[in-house]
């Protein structure tokens, strides 16, 4: 039985969409410029891209170097970050490096990195996994130095080695901080892909997104952009459904992913 | 109800309200608090509480956790208002918080972003003292309770005992008329604890201003009442009243070895231990 | 004392070693200098610029973009937050629709912020703010509704009136959780606003970068880069800077 109390809460983020569309189409037939296309014109546009074979690989592309770049990152940075939070040294060592590539947009070294290893894959793969391994590191390193000094104690008491003790203990529970950070590196990968992509602009959906606006295809553009968005909203809420079931016995702390970078 | 009465007379069923004593400080009138559970369920906190407390007072409040005793505080203090009944202060039914009750929480609750003379000021402040005069004020009641020197320090800065006699002191600062103590002592450790009660009963039969005591510990509560009320748990209910008959100035090294004081103690531990019984039949 | 040395000794390793290897990629002939310039042509290149009127010209324009959009999320953000912590009214409204928009990867929207707003000034500047908003509410939102029950409960016995708690008690308390949020969209101002010059722009530091990389000027692209990440740090350091001087009562987290 779903009380209609309950049904409005789970519908809310729907009715937001509906209501922003409807904020667009507003806002579009007010401002009444060409440029500027109504919600329903952009919708009509979506299936002509997606129905487009060539479109459709040029996303998928994009989808695929996302999700290499991705899971490199978390392979790479979740035992840095751990090994940072529990040895001192190791941390003291890495932070001031991380301090100062922090505030490099990792989507502007695309030129460089094209002109080493060209246009390719391998380029537009290596800028998303720089993009995103920095706040997976970052909240890694969080977690694992959270962890309580005398649970690992209670390991070793146990017979765990060290090595036991990293995986056994000090990884579940950094889990939950962990997981956090590779919402913040899902999200982030999408915009250094987006990016890198419109800087590159030799394929990709950020390509599709920068061709139509050169050609003036302006309900494509908008089209491209909730295409984009939607894909965003969809990869975030798949990935909360996901750490919901891995991490049932903490409480989730914020249900809005909390930082981007 | 089983209604025991040691020496005194019982307080739990007071006298109706037209008759209610001139000197009656706080008067509370059949409250009862139910809170909202998950779904449609509802937990009832307090049943039909009756209590007047005189002014001047030093009244406790014992129980088990969970009987309910922070929460009747609480709608003393106005943060809380009651599902049923009326709680009354100096005959006004009380509707909200006011400077006339005071409250000093377990937690301190200081405001981490002020430092130790400024917590103690803002009260003043809020109630349109002079700055000149709020921390001449201020710096005086900090001096009483053993914190001269400390005016510049931040909260965190304080130990726990330090940190309550801050709280103490800035709920003093805007005089209220009842002082409402949510187990200020039960977040330290014993040493400071019997420190701080010394302190606290020297500070109160000085001016003697109305207090309700929240505790869980049956020591302190005949320590430094004039009366103790005992709760059952779930839903809370008094059990009793007892009236401490015992002479003030209370010095504690004599206290502790007066049969007096020894049977009090010992006479209400049995009593909440039987409410611990009344809660495992139920 | 010695201790702060030795990490800080140790902290220095590493960058210098990461310019050792830049700097020996070059002198071992692994990479050709058209590719990779050595690092001690690319500093001198940045003081030789540094007090350049053209370039002190770029850093104003990409500063001011910066700063602009950064100030937008701040004041945005935080009002939103706050309300949305202590009405319930406007929580309904503001949550679901911060959960639709702070997963869309804003840079996406840059596009239609193009078309709307021009390729002046106020694109990048929106840019801006649509990247740094969400981190900033969320975490003023978060703070807001979290503040202890009876530091309120305190404040109002003491005689504060119930209109006035937001600024007294609220507001005050949740300025840690506020800080966090506005250190996190720094930084996202400083990557946005560069990448939104390399897209489009006439001038700023994404823009020499991007005119570096079409004459192929190895050296002139490695300068924009390492400006905005000193940028970064500075303004990093003066935020933090003012967060220590504010949050002096607070307990370190």
């Amino acid at each position: 039985m779903i009380t209609p109390r309950a049904l409005l809460q789970k519908s809310a983020p729907l009715l937001a969409c509906i209501g922003l569309l409807c904020a667009w189409q507003v806002a579009s037939l007010l401002l009444n410029t060409e440029s500027f296309p109504t919600a329903l014109e952009a919708i009509r546009a979506v299936p002509s891209i997606l129905g487009d074979k060539e479109s459709l690989v040029n996303i998928g592309a994009s989808i695929r170097r996302m999700a290499i770049g991705l899971s490199l990152a978390v392979v790479f940075a979740i035992p840095l970050g751990l090994l940072m939070g529990r040895i001192k040294g190791v941390a003291s060592f890495f932070n001031p490096l991380l301090m100062v590539i922090y505030p490099v947009p990792k989507a502007a070294l695309m030129p460089i990195i094209m002109l080493w290893l060209g246009v390719g894959d391998v380029s537009k793969t290596l800028v998303i996994f720089l993009g995103v391994s920095l706040p997976i590191i970052y909240h890694s390193f969080q977690g694992g130095k959270a962890v309580e000094e005398k649970m690992l104690w209670s390991g070793a008491a146990m017979g765990l080695s060290s090595a036991q003790r990293m995986f056994r203990i000090v990884l579940p529970a950094a889990l939950p901080e962990i997981l956090t950070g590779c919402r913040t590196g899902l999200v982030l990968a999408l915009i250094t892909m987006v990016t890198s992509e419109m800087i590159a602009r030799q394929s990709g959906a950020g390509n599709i997104l920068f061709n139509a606006l050169d050609m003036a295809q302006y309900d494509t553009v908008f089209a491209m952009i909730m295409i984009i968005g939607a894909l965003g909203i969809f990869l975030d809420a798949a990935f909360e459904k996901l750490r919901g079931s891995l991490v049932r016995w903490s409480k989730p702390q914020h249900d809005i992913p909390l930082s981007f970078s | 109800m089983k209604v025991v009465t040691l020496r005194s007379d019982a307080l739990a069923e007071s006298e109706p309200l037209s008759g209610k004593p001139a000197s009656a400080m706080i008067h509370i009138d059949r409250v009862s608090q139910r809170f909202q559970t998950s779904g449609r369920q509802s937990h009832l906190a307090l049943s039909d509480i009756s209590l007047t407390i005189d002014d001047g007072a030093f009244v406790s409040i014992l129980g088990p956790s969970g009987c309910g005793k922070s929460t009747l505080l609480y709608i003393v203090g106005g943060f809380v208002s009651p599902s049923d009944g009326v709680a009354r202060v100096k005959g006004k039914a009380i509707t909200g918080p006011g400077p006339d009750r005071g409250p000093v929480f377990q937690e301190f609750a200081l405001f981490p972003w002020k430092n130790v003379l400024g917590n103690v000021m803002y009260g003043l402040r809020q109630q349109g003292v002079k700055h000149s005069e709020a921390e001449a004020k201020s710096r005086k009641l900090l001096e009483m309770v053993g914190l001269k020197g400390y005016e510049n320090f931040y909260p965190k800065e304080l130990s726990g005992g330090m940190k309550q006699r801050v709280a103490i002191a800035r709920t003093l600062a805007y005089n209220p008329a009842v002082l409402l103590m949510d187990e200020p002592f039960g977040a330290l450790d014993a040493h400071t604890r019997t420190r701080l009660q010394n302190d606290l009963l020297n500070i109160w039969e000085r001016d003697r201003k109305t207090v309700l005591f929240v505790t869980h510990s049956v020591e302190e509560a005949v320590f430094l009442s004039d009366k103790v009320v005992v709760m059952t748990r779930s839903p809370g209910r008094i059990k009793v009243v007892v009236d401490i008959d015992l002479p003030r100035p209370r010095k504690r090294a004599e206290l502790l070895l007066d049969a007096r004081y020894q049977k009090y103690v010992v006479d209400i531990e049995k009593l909440i231990d039987d409410t611990g019984e009344d809660e495992i039949h139920a | 004392m010695s201790a702060t040395v030795n990490k800080a000794l140790l902290g220095i390793t590493p960058i210098a070693l990461f310019i050792a290897l830049w700097q020996s990629l070059i002198s071992f002939g692994y990479a050709p200098v058209t590719l990779l310039p050595p690092p001690g042509a690319v500093f001198l290149r940045l003081g030789q610029q540094l007090f350049t009127s053209d370039f002190l010209h770029e850093i104003a324009a990409t500063l001011f973009r910066l700063f602009a959009g950064f100030a937008i999320a701040v004041v945005l953000g935080v009002v939103i937050g706050l309300a949305a912590a202590i009405s319930p009214a406007i929580n309904a409204v503001v949550k679901p629709v911060v959960r639709v928009l702070a997963p869309i990867p804003k840079v996406a929207l840059y596009p239609a912020l193009l078309l709307i707003l021009g390729f002046d000034h106020a694109s990048k500047i929106t840019l801006v703010a649509a990247d740094a908003l969400f981190p900033i509410l969320l975490s003023t939102y978060y703070g807001a509704s979290m503040v202890e029950q009876k530091l309120i409960w305190s404040a109002m016995a003491a005689g504060t009136p119930r209109a006035q708690i937001l600024f007294k008690v609220v507001l005050p308390a949740a300025m840690p959780s506020i800080l966090t949020g506005c250190r996190i969209g720094l930084v996202i101002s400083c990557i946005v606003v560069f990448l939104a010059e390399m897209i489009t722009s006439t001038d700023g530091l994404g823009h020499m970068l991007v005119q570096a990389a079409r004459t192929f000027q190895t050296v002139d692209m490695f300068v924009p880069l390492i400006t905005i990440s000193m940028l970064g740090l500075i303004l990093n350091s003066l935020l933090h800077g003012l967060r220590t001087y504010l949050l002096r009562g607070f307990p370190e987290v």
